[in-house]
């Protein structure tokens, strides 16, 4: 049994591979308003207890808030049975949010297109999403919410099983936590497939990032109640992320060229292993500083960039360089012979690297103090230092002095 | 030729119709129980004297105001105050006042006869300071306007408001669900009360003939205690007082309207943008710093704040915005504040580049 289910899996991931998947649509006529009903068990349940939501199509005009629970199960009767639909929404910048609760289990529906992102969970202490598809409907456009799954300042969190489709920001999002899996999931159609933002003790695994702008993004930024760090990124599979950027300008997302399989920014300590990366047209795995990206962020402002930069400087806690960097037994692949060109990375390489286009990319913006730590296990991979800082004057492709094998460690999961 | 035709325009007459498919939506229902916590009604509390809509408060409920109120949709505000026998208040510099267990704050949300074309209040929200935390209730009026009825789920009302030039201004009044509350009335996990701190209360208040400050008379009612010299409390100033320095006024308005999220122990910490009124750091307060978590709420904008582009900065275009996805504050307003986005735009005009 168990080996015929993996067979399939490997047919349907194979058969999945360069097709692209459909657009998501709902043309369901009939739906039942439970606002009122809904919000009010959401308000009386008692800790510990289970809220089922039978098999239906509901709409609602105003999010659904749970706050202040504790080892509550909300369920529904199955990701395609029970769907929750904020198309209609008329109030309150999420579909569904869960705020200050210990031990939270959700499962088993769907959520679709919300004003603003589709489920946040802030403030948690245990927080489990399984079997959940959150998506925006149609072609994925600028309007859509920013964020399908959005668990942010919490502390223990299990995302798994889900799919994300149509996040105008990431598909699967999780800031400033502690202790955090996301494993298992599906991401496509969105602008970061999956990103980790300010948040330590991170594992990204055995997830399908597919058709979005970027795959799986790592990312630090300045000016949050905390720093980032230690994260691992594994057996996740990584391919065709070539979509258009469709996020909002001023967003961080905004910055991400399109063909982008990982990107890690300004992010410390972070072991990538076992990943199969593949096609994605621009960059297999971008090594970024906040540095390059004010930059780009800034654009033709150039009256604010200096200033926000020294501002910036001004949080002691922040260090906007990446560091210890590994990347072993992966397999970063690309069989199109040109870069995305909806970036000036596209056309960066289309010049540097003809038919070339690199595996890893690393902005060569170097801390100024200390050793800048990257190690690549593979010496055969297509490599190239911008050195961004210098007009691309020192451009190199000479991956020698990052083949090393780094220091092995121990992602600690606090009580999971 | 035609039959083609006819099956060409059969074709995008089917198109266009899944592009806009026809929704119904029909009430369901969910088994839930009725509490019986509180009170069901209003005039259970026994706050008012009959008839209920005069809202006469009983000698023991002590009206106050705000120098700065928060926005909510030009409703008028009436507060007051009841602090239980032999209980006190304690006196607090920045927060909240640390009020005794037991606290009940009673605001009333009403039109005038102006504003609506009939005078009529709307609802009124109680905040009662139990054991371990504040409960948030809120009861709707009825139109007969002689009792209000508590709602835990919320609620929607149509109102129409005459507008400045005779035209009518439309909207949904929300009335928020008892979760809603503490979107917004949260200090570090917990409800909480936002107005009645020091510097909002430190002004004087008209009490029958007598024209009082309200902290100081609540210490002479033997309510408030550890209240310093009047001259030692920290006041705002009212941000409509156009006399009061231009960056103040902005301050005030944007404490009261967005730092009970906007501040390193409120709900909207994640952003980054802290908007109290004590905030010194530039860059916390939104002075070319880029969002966090904006998504399409930046409006293709790079920061939070332009010196002297009120155009090109995020706050402002979000005040100005009625987009559920996009406006801030995200609840508690169905219409723009005019007044209150020109106070912001002349503040981000009035600043210079590199000050």
């Amino acid at each position: 049994m168990q080996k015929h289910f993996l067979f399939y899996l490997a047919l349907i991931l194979l058969s999945a591979c360069g097709k692209k998947p459909p657009i998501p649509e709902n043309n369901q006529e009939d739906w039942l308003d439970i606002q009122a009903d809904l919000q009010k068990l959401f308000i009386q349940a008692k800790d510990s207890s289970t809220i089922e939501i039978p098999a239906g199509h509901y709409i609602f005009k105003k999010p659904l808030l749970l706050d202040g629970k504790k080892g509550l199960t909300l369920k529904g009767a199955g990701p395609e049975k029970t769907v929750l639909s904020f198309a209609l929404q008329e109030e309150g910048a999420e579909g569904l949010k869960i705020s200050n609760c210990e031990n939270i289990v959700l499962k088993d529906f769907s959520i679709e297109d919300a004003k603003g992102d589709n489920i946040k969970a802030t403030d948690c202490q245990g927080i489990r999403f399984s079997s959940i598809i959150s998506r925006w409907n149609g072609e994925p456009k600028e309007e859509n919410g920013a964020y399908a799954f959005y668990p942010v300042l919490c502390k223990r969190v299990i995302l798994e099983n889900c799919i994300a489709i149509g996040a105008s920001d990431a598909g699967i999002y999780v800031g400033q936590s502690d202790s955090v899996i996301i494993r298992n999931n599906e991401a496509y159609y969105n602008v970061a497939g999956i990103e980790s933002e300010n948040s330590r003790w991170v594992e990204i695994s055995g997830n399908i990032a597919h058709h979005n702008t970027g795959g799986i993004l790592v990312f630090d930024l300045p000016g949050l109640t905390q720093t980032g760090h230690s994260t691992k990124v594994f057996k996740n599979q990584v391919y065709e992320n070539n979509y258009r950027n469709f996020a909002p300008a001023g967003n961080v997302v905004a910055t991400v060229p399109p063909g982008t399989g990982l990107m890690l920014l300004a992010t410390r300590k972070i072991d990538i292993y076992q990943n199969e990366i593949k096609d994605n047209k621009t960059i297999g795995c971008a090594i970024a500083s906040y540095k390059i990206v004010e930059a780009l962020a800034g654009g033709k402002e150039e009256t604010n960039l200096g200033r926000n930069v020294a501002l910036a400087q001004d949080d002691q806690e922040y260090d906007p360089f990446p560091n210890h960097i590994s990347l072993r037994e992966n397999r970063i692949e690309n069989s199109y012979s040109f870069p995305s060109l909806k970036s000036d990375f596209g056309w960066l390489f289309l010049v540097k690297m003809p038919f070339n286009t690199p595996d890893i990319v690393w902005d060569g913006i170097r801390p100024p103090q200390g050793n800048f730590s990257l190690c690549t296990e593979n010496a055969d991979l297509i490599f190239a230092d911008l050195d961004a800082a210098n007009d691309f004057e020192n451009f190199s492709t000479d991956i020698s002095p990052y083949h090393c094998v780094s220091e092995a460690w121990e992602l600690n999961l606090n009580s999971l | 030729m035609k039959r083609l035709l006819t099956l060409v325009l059969l074709m995008a007459f089917v198109a266009c119709q899944q592009e806009a498919p026809q929704i119904n939506v029909s009430k369901g229902q969910l088994a839930s129980k009725t509490i019986s916590d509180y009170p069901s009604t209003l005039s259970a509390w026994g706050f008012f004297e009959e008839p209920l809509s005069n809202l006469k408060a009983k000698k023991e409920l002590i009206p106050y105001d705000l120098i700065s109120p928060l926005f909510s949709d030009y409703a008028q505000k009436t507060r007051f105050i009841k602090v239980p026998k032999d209980s006190v208040i304690n006196y607090q510099e920045t927060e909240i006042l640390d009020f005794p267990i037991g606290t009940v704050l009673i605001k009333n949300f009403h039109y005038s006869e102006a504003q609506l074309g009939e005078a009529r209040i709307i609802e009124t929200r109680l905040l009662v300071h139990e054991s371990d935390a504040w409960k948030a209730l809120s009861y709707v009026w009825n139109e007969e306007q002689n009792e209000a009825f508590r709602s835990l789920s919320g609620a929607s009302i149509p109102l129409e408001l005459n507008g400045k030039k005779g035209q009518k201004i439309a909207f949904n009044y929300s009335v928020p669900n008892e979760v809603q509350c503490k979107s917004c009335h949260e200090y570090q996990g917990k409800m909480s009360p936002i107005g009645p701190k020091a510097r909002q209360l430190n002004h004087k208040f008209a009490y029958g003939f007598k024209y009082e400050n309200q902290l100081a008379h609540w210490e002479e009612l033997g309510l408030l205690q550890g209240l310093p010299a009047v001259d030692k409390v920290p006041n705002m100033v009212n941000y409509f007082e156009l006399r009061e320095d231009l960056d103040l006024r902005a301050r005030a308005y944007l404490d009261i309207n967005c730092a009970h999220c906007h501040r390193r122990e409120g709900p909207a910490k994640n952003s980054g943008l802290y908007l109290t009124y004590q905030e010194q750091d530039a860059y916390k307060i939104g002075w070319n710093k880029p969002p966090v978590a904006a998504g399409r709420g930046s409006g293709g904008m790079q920061y939070a704040l332009v010196a002297g582009e009120p155009e090109k900065s995020i706050l402002y275009h979000r005040m100005a915005s009625l987009d559920p996805g996009v406006m801030m504050p995200e609840l508690g307003r169905k219409l723009n504040h005019e007044q209150g986005l020109d106070l912001i735009y002349q503040w981000i005009k009035s600043k210079k580049q590199h000050e």
